[in-house]
């Protein structure tokens, strides 16, 4: 089956959304001293993924997986919960490309969302198991974070795959988690990565969109 | 400070909704019903009526129902708040659940600014906050937490919140903030609370809100506070972090200086 590889190429880093460009936050992390060395980046990154927008995401994706979603809601819910200017925009923007690319090869009209409503309305044909999905979304995304962090904390790269690699159980079990939760789950606490992305809107040195 | 430990309080059960109709400019008490341990006060303000909620069970915990509501009809400017601090205090088994629900009517507005939220060890409270904003209406919003008292040495280990606050726009979301925050939130560190023991989240769902973000960040400096501020989709939405209350309460109050007029409500006033 092709339906692996193809959602593959969707969340790889090739694919063009863009998603090297929104560091959600760590930029600000990394500027004010929060995120340092691999240590502070590896619980910056946790606490991200259970307590902040890796869950979150992970349980809109899921339930935009569900054959029944009604994904215009699922937008609407999506972007309600963006806290701030840079979190809405790193969510429309990446879930345009992304709606707009797929759209390009399929020939499906996908309308543009929020990351995880894109990606799940896009990957549903695909009738792969939804917490697989989730499970490489939120690989992707981290994936994305440790990159960005390996070149700016900066870290070595050994290092920074090493906290990838480490973390790919409890992304395993996040992903599993979202594919029977419900939106009554939604939730988290991840504070002060959400400062962090407000900050960021005002800092001198911005290298990132978010 | 006797209310270091939890007064034994029997599970106790509130209900106080409130109406306000406007009429040739005037905002005015149509409603008021009060059952339980919940009570409400009206007291002219500056602009239009301030309601004081008040729980007069004086705490809440596990398996108390508490429920504030207000209807605004069109046109109406109501300021609410809360007569002291709720204090959520250890479980002996079940949570404490607190609906707070209000309506906003075509062009109307409502301040909704209830006092911080202490948390004591062992707290279990699911609280939802819901506001329905017509055409045109317009509403600012506070919730302000604390984790037991730092002054105090208080170190939380255990604690249960589950506080969803959301803002419907004719039916539709337009923000929603699902806060939840167990045992495992409170040591995870860096990007979840750091050293922060108290936080805040204030919001203002109004046409042009995000015009506001400039003079708001102006006032974003108060010593001991970690802030910022974003404006977008007609929301101006601010995040407060601080080691403990006092500071976290000096800086809301700036704020609201910046997004009110006139004076806040006598609670308010330190």
């Amino acid at each position: 089956m092709t339906a692996l590889l193809t959602l593959v190429q969707w969340l790889s880093p090739a694919f063009p959304t863009g998603a090297f460009a929104y560091s959600h936050g760590l930029e600000r992390g990394i500027a004010a001293g929060d995120v340092s060395d691999a240590a502070s980046f590896r619980e910056w990154l946790r606490n991200i993924l259970h307590h902040g927008a890796g869950w979150q995401d992970a349980v809109l994706l899921s339930q935009a997986l569900a054959p029944a979603a009604d994904h215009d809601a699922l937008d609407a819910l999506a972007r309600a919960l963006a806290p701030s200017a840079e979190r809405l925009q790193e969510g429309l923007e990446q879930g345009a490309a992304l709606a707009r690319m797929v759209s390009g090869l399929t020939g499906r009209a996908l309308p543009p969302r929020m990351l995880p409503v894109a990606v799940g309305e896009a990957a549903a044909p695909l009738a792969l198991p939804r917490g697989q999905v989730a499970q490489l979304f939120l690989q992707n995304f981290a994936g994305n974070l440790t990159t960005i962090a390996t070149r700016h904390v900066p870290l070595g790269q050994t290092e920074g795959q090493a906290i990838l690699s480490r973390l790919l159980p409890e992304i395993e079990a996040l992903g599993t988690r979202a594919a029977t939760a419900s939106l009554g789950d939604l939730g988290g606490c991840a504070l002060a990565a959400d400062l962090a992305a407000f900050q960021h809107e005002t800092q001198d040195v911005r290298v990132f969109r978010t | 400070m006797t209310a270091h430990f939890a007064p034994r309080i029997e599970r106790s059960h509130g209900v106080a909704r409130l109406g306000f109709g406007c009429m040739r400019g005037r905002t005015r008490l149509e409603a008021l019903r009060q059952e339980g341990s919940a009570k409400a006060f009206v007291h002219p303000g500056a602009s239009g009526p301030e309601v004081v909620f008040l729980n007069t069970s004086g705490g809440l915990t596990g398996g108390d129902r508490l429920a504030f509501g207000l209807r605004l009809g069109a046109g109406c400017r109501v300021t609410a708040t809360t007569q002291t601090a709720e204090r959520a205090y250890r479980s002996a088994g079940g949570v404490a659940r607190v609906t707070v629900e209000h309506e906003v009517g075509a062009g109307a507005h409502l301040d909704w600014l209830p006092q911080e939220t202490i948390l004591f060890e062992g707290a279990a409270l699911e609280r939802v906050t819901t506001v329905r904003l017509e055409a045109g209406a317009s509403c600012l919003l506070l919730e302000a937490v604390v984790l037991g008292r730092a002054a105090m040495g208080e170190v939380l280990r255990r604690v249960h919140l589950n506080d969803r606050r959301q803002v419907l726009r004719d039916g539709r979301p337009v923000l929603v903030e699902p806060l939840r925050l167990g045992d495992a939130g409170l040591v995870a560190g860096r990007g979840v609370l750091g050293a922060a023991r108290a936080f805040a989240s204030l919001a203002l769902v109004a046409e042009g809100a995000e015009a506001r973000v400039e003079a708001v960040r102006a006032v974003l400096d108060e010593p001991g506070v970690a802030a910022g501020a974003s404006g977008f989709d007609g929301k101006l939405t601010v995040r407060l972090m601080a080691a403990d209350g006092w500071p976290l309460r000096r800086q809301i109050l700036r704020v609201l200086g910046v997004l009110r007029d006139g004076p806040l409500p006598r609670v308010w006033q330190m």
